[in-house]
């Protein structure tokens, strides 16, 4: 298993202390393309966070590719987040005065890999994602859909383990949607790991797998073990 | 990791950060540029002023004092308190044999007279009859010919130093050295022409007055064995104030001066209005180091608050750097070294600036005579503003680098 959560609690302290998650078990297995839906407010954000550790939870495991993923120290968080975790956000977030080719090849940079090899697996990124043509655009001269590609293949650049998406097509039009979920499929088609979190039900169904998420726990679904079943036949 | 000085990527990452917002980093830059040239031309400023003052004392030994005999102010051996003390030849041959630590001195005698060379003359200019020491304590300039010595002393010859001025104003174009010059109808040969550097004199500059040996005055005006004042040196190592006692002991012994009569003697000690001068200026450069330290600190916190500003604005840069991976390692560094690379090449060019403009001061001020009042940076005060500013510049980015470490990836991510 690639995700593995046992009994996850997070609450955020305050006034009044806010039991986010309350014992999440959930399990994803390599290669799978899977959807987390819920609404505003049921700790999908919060579930999101954690398996990017970009946040803390207080009790339960998080095991990522068999490493447990507990009280890491900010730099060991940097190092896995950046060998490990490809994001892909709503708001794309790339950084708007660097190049898409640059946007790409930032997180190499992290990495101490030379500015030729880091450029050189940035086109090829570019390429894969058809945008070769784009690599000198600024963000701001690029569409929706384009930008978005600029960030998956920023996701893809350090061979991440898996892909996290939060509300990857929330700012695309519906068509743009469809060829952004198409570029999730191909790439699961090849054999990466990829986790979309979303509110829109469309985007869950190009899924091959649902998990629903309400007030802080998973809800059981009755297909989770057949689709998973059959993801692994395939 | 690479080291990040030597790594062009960081450089890149610096120099695409400070260009993207030209006009906040070209104000940033402006408060450290101001702020270093600022401290650099008060600094630079206060050692030319001192050189301008300084200037004025120019020619003159500095371990040097003058005096003179003045009333009494007690009653003693049934004179009247009142009296004037007179000093005359046997005090300065006391003086000279029984005070020690002295190295040059001279009796000085004071006259105003009237000169006259074929059919010009001058009225009421002022004759000093010193000795040749005189020229030891204060260096004149010798524009033509040469200084009497104790040769014409001893001779007592009828020599003249006629002063620039009078040179000019009596011959013109002429030259006066080995002529004969009329002084209250007696004639003396010149053999020099003068002029002094500094501002300092008693009497009139040497520009502007004669100069005969006092023995030769004595004797061509019939004048008694009177003097006005005498000027000396100290021997190295010695103060005026240090062979004081001696003379007034000599003093005593040959005028009915009171033990505890202060003021029958007037006694100026030039090295004390020297050190006067060193202690005003270590004033004076002090107030500029406040000063300018306070304008460096306020532009060294102009730094800080933008980059405050910069780190806040950025807060969702930084968070999806943090994302991909960026260590608050990464981060600081990267906040810092742009705070660094600004203030060196603002101070930089702020220093530049101040020595530019030090310079051009110092050019305007040159006196052909004394020179320059150097009006400049040292190199060593350059190099320690440099370094108190990179010092300072990284403290100020700290604050703001600690800040930026501690922005969460998800914090910045809600900021949409």
């Amino acid at each position: 298993m690639i995700i593995d959560l046992k009994d996850v609690n997070k609450t955020y302290p305050g006034a009044v202390p806010l039991h986010v998650l309350k014992g999440i078990n959930l399990g994803i297995e390599q290669g799978e393309l899977v959807s987390i839906m819920g609404a505003s407010g049921s700790g999908k954000s919060t579930l999101l966070n954690i398996l990017g550790i970009l946040d803390n939870y207080d009790t339960g495991e998080y095991r990522l590719d068999n490493v447990l993923i507990k009280d890491l120290s900010e730099n060991h968080a940097a190092e896995l987040r950046n060998k490990m975790i490809g994001f892909v956000f709503q708001s794309f977030n790339l950084i708007s005065y660097k190049n898409a080719l640059e946007n790409v090849a930032l997180p190499l940079f992290y990495q101490g890999v030379s500015r030729k090899k880091r450029n050189q697996m940035a086109m090829e990124q570019l390429e894969r994602m058809g945008l070769a043509d784009r690599s000198h655009h600024l963000p701001g001269e690029l569409s929706g859909g384009q930008k978005q590609r600029v960030a998956i293949a920023r996701a893809l650049i350090t061979n991440p383990k898996l892909i996290l998406a939060d509300e990857p097509t929330g700012a695309l039009d519906s068509k743009t949607s469809k060829e952004v979920m198409q570029v999730f499929r191909d790439l699961n088609k090849e054999g990466m790991t990829i986790v979309i979190v979303t509110h829109d039900p469309e985007v869950a169904k190009a899924t091959d797998r649902m998990i629903k998420i309400e007030d802080g726990l998973i809800v059981p679904e009755k297909t989770k073990i057949i689709t998973s079943f059959d993801n692994k036949n395939v | 990791m690479k080291n990040p000085i030597f790594d062009i990527d960081n450089w890149h990452e610096i120099g695409a950060t400070l260009s993207r917002n030209k006009t906040r980093t070209f104000l940033t830059a402006f408060g450290i540029f101001w702020g270093t040239a600022m401290l650099a031309m008060l600094w630079g400023g206060a050692a030319g002023l001192k050189g301008m003052l300084m200037r004025n004392f120019d020619g003159l030994a500095t371990n040097m004092a003058v005096f003179d005999g003045e009333r009494t102010t007690i009653s003693y051996k049934g004179f009247n308190k009142g009296m004037k003390v007179k000093l005359n030849q046997n005090d300065l041959e006391g003086f000279r044999n029984r005070v020690p630590h002295i190295d040059a001195s001279s009796g000085i005698k004071m006259q105003t007279g009237n000169l006259a060379y074929n059919t010009k003359s001058k009225t009421g200019v002022f004759i000093r009859g010193a000795e040749p020491e005189f020229f030891e304590i204060q260096l004149p300039v010798v524009y033509k010919g040469r200084l009497f010595n104790e040769a014409d002393v001893k001779e007592r010859r009828k020599v003249v130093e006629i002063g620039k001025n009078i040179a000019n104003e009596l011959f013109g174009d002429e030259d006066p050295v080995g002529k004969f010059l009329s002084i209250n109808g007696i004639y003396f040969q010149i053999i020099g022409v003068l002029g002094q550097t500094g501002e300092f004199t008693i009497g009139e500059k040497m520009d502007d007055s004669v100069t005969i040996p006092q023995n030769v005055m004595r004797d061509a005006f019939g004048l008694d064995n009177a003097i006005d004042f005498v000027m000396f040196t100290a021997e190295k190592g010695y103060d005026p104030n240090d062979v004081k006692p001696d003379l007034m002991r000599v003093l005593r012994s040959n005028h009915p001066i009171h033990p505890d009569d202060e003021n029958a003697i007037w006694f100026m000690n030039v090295a004390e209005q020297f050190r006067m001068v060193d202690n005003v200026f270590l004033g004076v450069s002090l107030l500029a180091l406040f000063v300018g330290a306070g304008t460096l600190i306020a532009g060294i916190i102009g730094v800080g608050n933008i980059m405050w500003i910069i780190v806040k604005e950025r807060t969702q840069e930084i968070g999806i750097r943090r994302a991909i991976g960026a260590k608050p390692k990464d981060i600081i560094m990267q906040v810092l070294s742009e705070g660094v690379v600004l203030t060196v090449i603002a101070g930089m060019a702020g220093i530049v600036f101040a020595t530019l403009v030090l310079f051009i001061v110092d050019k305007a001020t040159y006196d052909p005579l004394t020179g320059s009042a150097h009006f400049m940076l040292m190199f060593s005060h350059a190099i320690a503003i440099m370094f108190i500013f990179l010092i300072l510049g990284t403290a100020a980015g700290l604050i703001p680098s600690i800040k930026a470490m501690k922005i969460k990836p998800i914090e910045a991510m809600r900021d949409k």
